[in-house]
């Protein structure tokens, strides 16, 4: 049989004369003869019509490449030089082992950091909480202006959340603090340092005070029961992974940056329907029909109608749909309740932000 | 079997589309089956695939590197680069001083600028110690810190120069490259023939592309913005909430149409300089010619974009593949080196991997060679 050889201390191959035996490839160049275990041969060609050998270890250069024609007597002599693991084609054991090795992963970092993250998140130093809310702070102020006409309107409400918090005996009560903002879009969040900004266009869309306050009581949920700060942990948890495995291509330092400023501070359905649960819990024992949430979640539905979902610049657009909202909290309404507002305290917190403004070109409008 | 190729001319590629396109689909699917962690494998696979159909005078060349490798040198940058970087970006932020968070984010993209020329030449020097012919094994000399610390420099000139700088750095990058590159022990040279200026023929290319490319988004957004005030005039959209998304629209269009208009006119430049690097490469008194024409460069880069967009990345080797063969095809060797005088390499092989090569996702699933 004929092959060619390269020795692998030279960049040429010399014609040579193979021969089969049993247990054994003998190459005879000249006087001189070469001996391979078949055992000890792997495959150094990739199906690229030329089958060529090597020593397996160690891979001295030495190469035999063999001729047309050859194939099947030396798939007789050395049936596992013919398997695709002998020309590195990798075994069902390495993809399973990587399938689950990712999978793991994928689960730890996107599942068991996210059910443990509110341990986690209270574990947190003082120090990286006040530091979130530093950056959270300064997106709000990129994009609102903070109202110099407005300190009566904020002490109404203010007064009244701690009213509704002190009926349910939420442990925050003494920090949570409500600031109204002038901002193009109506919106409510709860920022890390248990703030609660209230925007003039939310103000304004609500034609009921018990609209507004049932926002209030869901922001008031999510700080209660450490929606921020879980959600952080969750978002950098999660960056960390796409991180390490997709090779720091970008997308977790993008997640990243999203968790710690106002665009991060969405919350997972599950947060939003718990925050729903428990701001309505705090309307009861605080003597306020949810009604006014009721509305004021259809309200948020038309808005997403006529906005298009896509357009709205705030979180509600990850809430759950509107319209299930407002069905289930106007299913715990009850009649017969007071305003959580008197018509004074409305009207002036109606007036906030250059309100009164709004309201008399609304009436102008109307005349 | 039938040998597919075996090509008699001095360099070749053999590799078949549907072949090629075959094992990327494989390697796509197995990839996104593990979240990319089987990256490693599939990039072994092709390369073993790509350099298997490589001919030279005959013999096809052979990748000897496995993925276990490559999965090692990714465990090893997970310290190295990925806790500092996990640092960097999602612990400073919340534990420092904000201006001391953004100095650090800051420092760490300068430094990544000479971090990422270092792994590109680790990443070459892995994958030539890796690449054989013959049985003989090239390699890749000098340090890498070198090479990056002197990229660093042409970077700045680059930047400073508004890129003017970037066929000299282009020349200087592939000089340092070639010149540490090793086939046994036989060094390459990078050689320009005496009176003539190293960047030969790439000026005017380059003047025609950094031109065009002016011109391009000039154009580009121009149009772009005159459509969207036209829009605004008759009335079809209006400059509310539904503003600012046609705005934003009508930006990335007009990115997008710079980043085309860059492609293009940048076309007679890439294949300028791949001829002019090409001519300057030597080996035992051998030179190397390339022929590599613009239009059908152009067109094997954009149907390797076209791969590459389509599938969000997963095929980016067929790209590669594509750009490969059309080299390969277009490559000739005047005279021949002196083989039988050509010893086995005597460099130390790395086991480091591609390591940060693959956490700056330099090789685009191919390699760098």
């Amino acid at each position: 049989m004929h092959a060619r050889y390269a020795d692998g201390r030279a960049a040429i191959f010399s014609d040579v004369e193979v021969e089969l035996a049993a247990e054994t490839l003998i190459i005879r160049r000249g006087d001189r003869t070469i001996t391979w275990s078949y055992a000890d041969l792997a495959r150094a060609d990739d199906k690229n019509g030329r089958i060529v050998i090597r020593p397996k270890k160690p891979d001295t250069g030495e190469r035999l490449m063999f001729g047309d024609g050859y194939d099947d007597q030396l798939a007789a002599a050395a049936p596992h030089l013919m398997k695709p693991r002998a020309q590195g084609v990798e075994g069902r054991k390495t993809v399973g082992a990587l399938v689950a090795l990712s999978w793991s992963l994928a689960a730890i970092f996107l599942i068991g950091i996210p059910f443990a993250a509110d341990p986690m998140a209270r574990a947190l130093p003082a120090k990286y909480r006040a530091q979130i809310s530093d950056i959270s702070w300064s997106q709000v102020d990129a994009f609102t202006v903070q109202c110099d006409d407005a300190d009566e309107a904020t002490q109404i409400l203010n007064n009244l959340a701690y009213r509704i918090m002190e009926a349910s005996n939420v442990p925050e009560r003494e920090d949570i603090w409500i600031t109204i903002a002038d901002a193009g879009f109506p919106n409510a969040f709860a920022l890390p340092d248990n703030s609660i900004i209230v925007t003039d266009d939310l103000i304004r869309m609500a034609d009921h005070p018990d609209e507004l306050t049932g926002v209030l009581a869901h922001e008031i949920a999510h700080i209660e029961h450490n929606h921020i700060m879980k959600n952080v942990v969750r978002q950098i948890s999660a960056g960390i992974f796409f991180d390490v495995v997709f090779g720091g291509a970008g997308a977790g330092q993008a997640i990243a940056y999203a968790s710690v400023n106002l665009a991060g501070l969405r919350f997972s359905r599950g947060d939003e329907s718990d925050a729903d649960s428990r701001g309505m819990d705090y309307l009861d024992a605080a003597n306020i029909s949810t009604g006014g949430i009721a509305r004021m979640f259809d309200r948020f539905q038309e808005y997403e109608e006529e906005a298009g979902v896509g357009d709205i610049p705030s979180m509600l657009s990850s809430h759950p749909a509107s319209r299930e909202r407002a069905l289930a909290a106007q299913a715990r309404a009850r009649e017969g309740l007071a305003p959580s507002l008197t018509d004074r305290e409305w009207r002036i917190v109606q007036h906030a932000c250059g309100g009164a403004d709004a309201i008399a070109s609304e009436a102008e409008v109307a005349d | 079997m039938t040998a597919e190729a075996s090509p008699t001319q001095t360099f070749a590629h053999s590799g078949k589309f549907f072949n090629v396109f075959g094992l990327a689909l494989k390697n796509a699917a197995l990839t996104i089956l593990t979240l990319t962690m089987y990256r490693f494998w599939a990039r072994t696979a092709m390369r073993r695939r790509l350099w298997s159909r490589a001919w030279v005078l005959g013999d096809p060349l052979e990748y000897t590197g496995n993925a276990g490798e490559l999965f090692r040198g990714f465990l090893i940058a997970l310290p190295c680069f990925f806790l500092p970087a996990i640092f960097v970006f999602y612990i400073a932020p919340l534990a420092i001083e904000p201006t001391w968070a953004a100095w650090l984010t800051f420092t760490f993209y300068v430094v990544s600028v000479p971090l990422i020329a270092a792994a590109r030449y680790w990443m070459r020097r892995y994958q030539l110690s890796r690449t054989r012919w013959r049985g003989i094994r090239l390699g890749l000399a000098s340090s890498a810190w070198s090479f990056a610390a002197a990229s660093w420099g042409w970077w700045i000139l680059q930047t400073l120069s508004l890129g003017w700088y970037t066929p000299a750095a282009r020349i200087n990058r592939a000089r340092m490259m070639w010149e540490n590159t090793r086939f046994g022990d036989q060094p390459f040279q990078f050689e320009t023939p005496h009176g003539e200026s190293p960047q030969k023929g790439m000026w005017w290319p380059f003047a025609i592309g950094w031109i065009g490319t002016l011109i391009g988004s000039i154009v580009s957004f121009g149009v772009t913005g005159f459509i969207l005030s036209a829009l605004t005039t008759a009335g079809i959209i209006t400059l509310g909430a539904d503003g600012m998304m046609f705005s934003l629209v009508a930006t990335l269009l007009a990115a997008a149409l710079t980043a085309i208009s860059y492609f293009i006119a940048f076309a007679p430049y890439r294949a300028a300089a791949m001829n002019r690097i090409a001519a300057q490469i030597t080996i035992d008194g051998a030179r190397f010619h390339l022929r590599a024409k613009t239009l059908s460069l152009l067109f094997y880069e954009t149907l390797g974009w076209i791969f590459l967009i389509f599938s969000l990345g997963l095929l980016t080797p067929v790209a590669g593949f594509l750009q490969v063969r059309y080299l390969l095809n277009r490559l000739d060797l005047i005279e021949t080196p002196r083989f039988a005088d050509i010893g086995q390499s005597v460099l130390a092989d790395t086991d480091a991997g591609e390591s940060l090569g693959d956490a700056f996702d330099l090789d685009m699933g191919v390699g760098v060679i």
